[in-house]
């Protein structure tokens, strides 16, 4: 009872570590990292390739064990995928036979959840996103950044209270990508969730987020958790502002940093 | 313009198949060819309807019996490959065999069926299965452990059993390349039918064939073959109209 959930407290890491067995010896993909995010809060990962961002978010999701430390999420540890965690990949990973509305309710066709009721949901969803009159089209007829629009409808339909985003946007253009973190945002200012978002992309780390969790390469842990204090709703203008892009500059400096004490030689 | 390529896609292969019947009929006259040697295609079509009823009474054994060997390699090849997608464990013992055992003429060992099965129709099903599952299950077998691994996780995120992955994400995936492995099926199971008629039959096609060829009815053998490849077209014609079917739901 002593570790009973924060109020308000959703996610919670705590020393968290994956350990993976190479040829090499143990690989530290992810070493003892802590950290809480807030019931409604949408949280950044911050960090370059390869420092294990992708993987700690899907111990947070149950997708990959985890080999010691805790991860709770609404005050259960994490053993597996749940249906309150939606996961958003790098890929839309649309299903190539079935059309845009069918991958949509593809998680209510699983779930075996009632089809009328998220059928509108879906439509409601579609029109959102700016897919309507795509509903019947097949995945290869869209473009990038249509059907990381669908895979965003298709996160949401079922209503999970937490969505886990893995570096959703990083395959588009600069352009379509601007696009898909507005359409991302006002979703967000409608459905109310909690959000995990990784990225490589300063600006969208700031642009999206409430809060900046910076992780480190070697040893793969977060360095630092930065407040973003841009009031919402934000639109592209924010991007002009002073404090966004100072803030992108101490998120610059400190991931240059932490690049440079990962290059230097360590105790010997 | 769209409609003119799609006419000359037929009409090219079309035409150039009646220039060289053509070619071949004028040659055969224009030099004499003996009728024992190489009948001219007027001979062959004078043959088939002299003969015709006949060889429908045995195009009805060997086309059935191709029909069903068709039918059961398509649930051996997969049932054989839903097994060893299902067991990396199987599928390590098991698949380096059956590629190696692809490496034995399969052809040679038709006369161990007739031992083992005799000289009746179950002998000649399971010979004709026996040599035409194989690129199903291989096919199919590429088809479901090939499955976007991206589309596996998600299914996961989304508390999916290894059953409903199977069911709604790889069998789907794997209907594409089970119908190449089928195609090539179709015509390996005419072939080891016809096998099993040469070796052991009193019916069919493969059995017409070697009597006739045992008169040097050279016209008549033919005349059958013709009927073979008719049976042969068939079969792999509707297998071909499912795989469009199916390549239609996917490409929309």
């Amino acid at each position: 009872m002593l570790d009973a959930p924060v109020r308000g407290e959703c996610i919670r890491a705590d020393s968290a570590w994956k350990i993976y067995d190479s040829a090499k010896g143990p690989v530290e993909a992810v070493a003892g990292v802590s950290f809480s995010v807030r019931r409604g809060e949408f949280v950044a990962i911050l960090g370059p390739s390869g420092c294990g961002k992708s993987t700690l978010l899907m111990m947070c999701g149950g997708l990959e064990p985890i080999t010691s430390g805790t991860i709770t999420v609404d005050g259960a540890p994490m053993t597996g995928p749940r249906t309150s965690i939606g996961v958003m990949f790098q890929e839309s990973t649309l299903l190539p036979w079935k059309s845009v509305l069918d991958n949509i309710m593809f998680p209510v066709e699983l779930l075996h959840r009632p089809r009328k009721e998220h059928t509108a949901r879906a439509r409601e969803l579609i029109e959102m996103v700016g897919l309507s009159g795509f509903e019947n089209h097949k995945p290869h007829q869209l473009s990038g950044g249509m059907r990381q629009r669908a895979a965003i409808c298709r996160a949401l339909v079922y209503d999970p209270d937490i969505l886990l985003m893995d570096e959703p946007f990083s395959a588009l253009d600069a352009i379509t990508r601007d696009e898909m973190n507005d359409a991302l945002l006002d979703i967000w200012g409608r459905y109310t969730k909690t959000g995990l978002f990784v990225t490589h992309s300063i600006r969208e780390a700031v642009y999206l987020a409430d809060r900046v969790l910076v992780m480190n390469r070697r040893p793969a842990t977060v360095v630092a958790d930065i407040a973003v204090p841009l009031p919402r709703p934000r639109d592209p203008s924010v991007g002009e502002s002073k404090i966004f892009n100072e803030l992108c500059g101490e998120l610059r400096g400190m991931i240059e940093h932490s690049h440079r004490a990962a290059r230097t030689p360590s105790h010997a | 313009m769209r409609d003119r390529e799609q006419v000359l896609t037929v009409a090219l292969p079309v035409l150039t198949a009646a220039i060289g019947l053509i070619g071949w009929q004028v040659a055969v006259k224009a030099w004499a060819v003996p009728q024992v040697i190489l009948p001219a295609p007027s001979d062959i079509w004078n043959q088939l309807a002299a003969v015709w009823t006949d060889l429908l009474h045995h195009a009805a054994y060997t086309g059935g019996e191709a029909i069903v060997a068709c039918l059961m390699s398509a649930a051996l090849g997969a049932g054989t490959a839903a097994m060893l997608a299902s067991s990396p464990l199987l599928r390590d013992m098991l698949y380096p065999n059956l590629v190696a055992f692809q490496l034995i003429p399969k052809i040679a060992l038709a006369p161990l069926f007739v031992i083992w099965l005799g000289i009746d129709a179950p002998s000649r099903l399971v010979f004709s299965t026996f040599i035409s599952f194989f690129p199903v299950a291989i096919g199919t077998l590429a088809g479901l452990v090939g499955t976007n691994p991206n589309a596996i996780r998600l299914c996961q995120s989304l508390t999916a059993s290894p059953g409903q992955i199977f069911r709604h994400v790889q069998v789907p995936y794997a209907l594409p390349f089970f119908f190449s492995g089928m195609r090539v099926a179709a015509t390996l199971s005419v072939i080891g039918i016809v096998i099993g008629e040469f070796i052991s039959s009193k019916h069919g096609l493969g059995s017409y064939i070697l009597l006739a060829g045992s008169r040097a009815e050279t016209a008549r053998i033919f005349a059958a073959l013709v009927v073979l490849c008719a049976i042969g077209l068939a079969i792999y014609g509707v297998i071909a109209l499912l795989e469009w079917r199916v390549r239609k739901a996917w490409r929309g």
